[in-house]
């Protein structure tokens, strides 16, 4: 039970890869909170982690919302009374060229993805100063790295994850609180099917040099990982994950 | 199935805390080092420790040990699944002009022939078994380069881009090939030329979680890269460095 007693916030966390890490810390013995704009699913994977028997809070989630964040974090210490580890996940992948990207599907992605990597760590990191130890990871993307076809602001967000993540531990290193990116490939999830058939996302999943499909599990290990005590000495980094589809 | 680790570099402050913790694991590990009596040492803390571990010195600049060493480990073990390339070191610090040309072949050979001579060993034995996991040890100075430090750069960053190329030729055998880049750590071998305190202060103001790492923290990276959770990753450079880059 690497992360017992710990309590951790997974946003994004009703579906797909957050849905991984919160059920991977709920069993590593974390207390979660599942905060996600789908507040159904997220109760799901409360209800998941229950049954696991973990404690479990499902809150309804807009990242991009300053009054909806600062609930989040009320709602985290009414209920566990501290916060240990912050997982950004949540984010959106809109899909549309350059020159006919409106303004309010670019602001949608920026805000979301980046923007709600701000708030949250925003509202969450002054407990943690107080506890002089936290660990927050932001889930980024191999996207951040190699760039992708009509998905600009997606790239762009999440680069900007990384340059977000390597600031903040160098602000949070002397309060003991360290602060990492995961770059997943393209995993097998629900996101990559929203804009690509069903053959194309497998024959995708399965072109890496490790052959291996990429599943949220994997992203999860890292997160338990960086999550857990034996990562003490690592902040500022971005892992790639990738089953080695790109190294940098 | 018990799991054979073969380390390099086993004597010293970072190879020996991988060791004992790769040990605590459950795994065999056979302790390399140049240097027979730190190796024994490492093997001893294993075995008091209730771990299995055999001590066995090597030069890995010499081919031909190279090759005794795992020839000897294949047939005692019959296997090899991790082999954690940690012997290196920087040796000098100078400016380039008094580097004599044996002093560079030495800072190359130990950090980067070294490791290729050890995969180009145990590769085949990994791909025989169709599974296998290679460590490589970087720097940050394999990244940023170091002034006095030319050599030792030169020889990190080539390892972190040969790492690359050998996770590519393996990987289709389900070989995973990974870089550990640890930043300013507090072993034997860096306390005995500075006083804590003049390490103190030459590090904390650069590090943001203002203090230098302990072996056992990069130990702790090394072993994760060996299990079932970091089944995805390969290729990779992964710095430990509290925040330093």
């Amino acid at each position: 039970m690497r992360l017992k007693g710990k309590v951790a916030v997974i946003t994004g966390g009703a579906q797909g890869l957050g849905r991984a890490i919160a059920l991977g810390m709920a069993r590593a013995g974390a207390k979660i909170v599942v905060a996600d704009l789908q507040a159904d699913k997220a109760e799901g994977v409360a209800q998941e982690a229950r049954a696991l028997g973990a404690e479990a809070l499902a809150l309804e989630v807009n990242v991009a919302s300053e009054p909806a964040v600062q609930r989040l974090a009320d709602e985290t210490f009414k209920r566990f009374g501290r916060v240990d580890i912050l997982v950004n996940d949540a984010g959106v992948y809109l899909k549309s060229p350059v020159v006919s990207k409106s303004e309010e599907e670019w602001e949608r992605t920026l805000n979301i993805n980046l923007g709600g990597n701000f708030l949250c760590a925003r509202a969450f990191v002054p407990a943690m100063r107080r506890q002089k130890s936290g660990r927050i990871i932001s889930i980024a993307s191999s996207i951040a790295h190699t760039g992708a076809k009509e998905f600009a602001d997606y790239a762009a967000s999440k680069a900007a994850i990384i340059g977000f993540v390597k600031a903040l531990a160098r602000e949070l290193g002397p309060d003991g609180i360290t602060v990492n990116a995961i770059c997943p490939g393209s995993a097998n999830t629900d996101m990559p099917r929203r804009h690509r058939s069903e053959e194309e996302v497998m024959a995708r999943l399965k072109a890496t040099p490790l052959g291996h499909v990429l599943e949220p599990d994997d992203i999860a290990g890292s997160a338990l990982f960086l999550a857990s005590d034996a990562a003490s000495y690592i902040t500022g980094q971005a892992y790639n994950v990738n089953c080695g589809t790109y190294m940098i | 199935m018990n799991q054979v680790a073969l380390i390099t570099g086993g004597g010293g402050g970072i190879g020996g805390a991988t060791a004992r913790r790769m040990a605590a694991a459950g795994m065999t590990v056979v302790v390399s080092y140049y240097d027979r009596g730190a190796t024994e040492k490492v093997r001893g803390q294993i075995a008091a420790a209730g771990g299995k571990a055999e001590a066995l010195s090597v030069d890995v600049t010499q081919a031909r040990e190279v090759k005794a060493l795992v020839t000897e480990v294949a047939q005692r073990f019959g296997r090899v699944d991790v082999l954690a390339n940690i012997a290196g070191g920087s040796f000098y610090t100078k400016r380039i002009e008094d580097f004599s040309w044996a002093e560079w072949k030495e800072v190359i050979d130990v950090n980067l022939k070294g490791t290729f001579l050890m995969c180009r060993e145990v590769a085949p034995i990994m791909r025989q078994q169709k599974s296998g996991r290679i460590l490589n040890t970087a720097s940050n100075y394999g990244v940023t380069g170091s002034a006095l430090r030319a050599p030792y750069a030169a020889a990190k960053a080539g390892i972190i881009t040969f790492t690359r190329s050998l996770a590519l030729e393996l990987a289709a055998d389900g070989i995973r090939v990974n870089t550990v880049a640890p930043g300013p750590t507090d072993t034997e071998r860096v306390m005995e030329k500075e006083t804590p305190e003049a390490r103190r202060q030459r590090w904390h103001s650069l590090i943001p979680l203002g203090r230098t790492g302990k072996p056992e923290e990069i130990a702790e990276l090394f072993y994760f890269l060996t299990t079932p959770e970091s089944a995805a990753i390969t290729g990779q450079t992964f710095h430990c460095n509290g925040g330093l880059i």
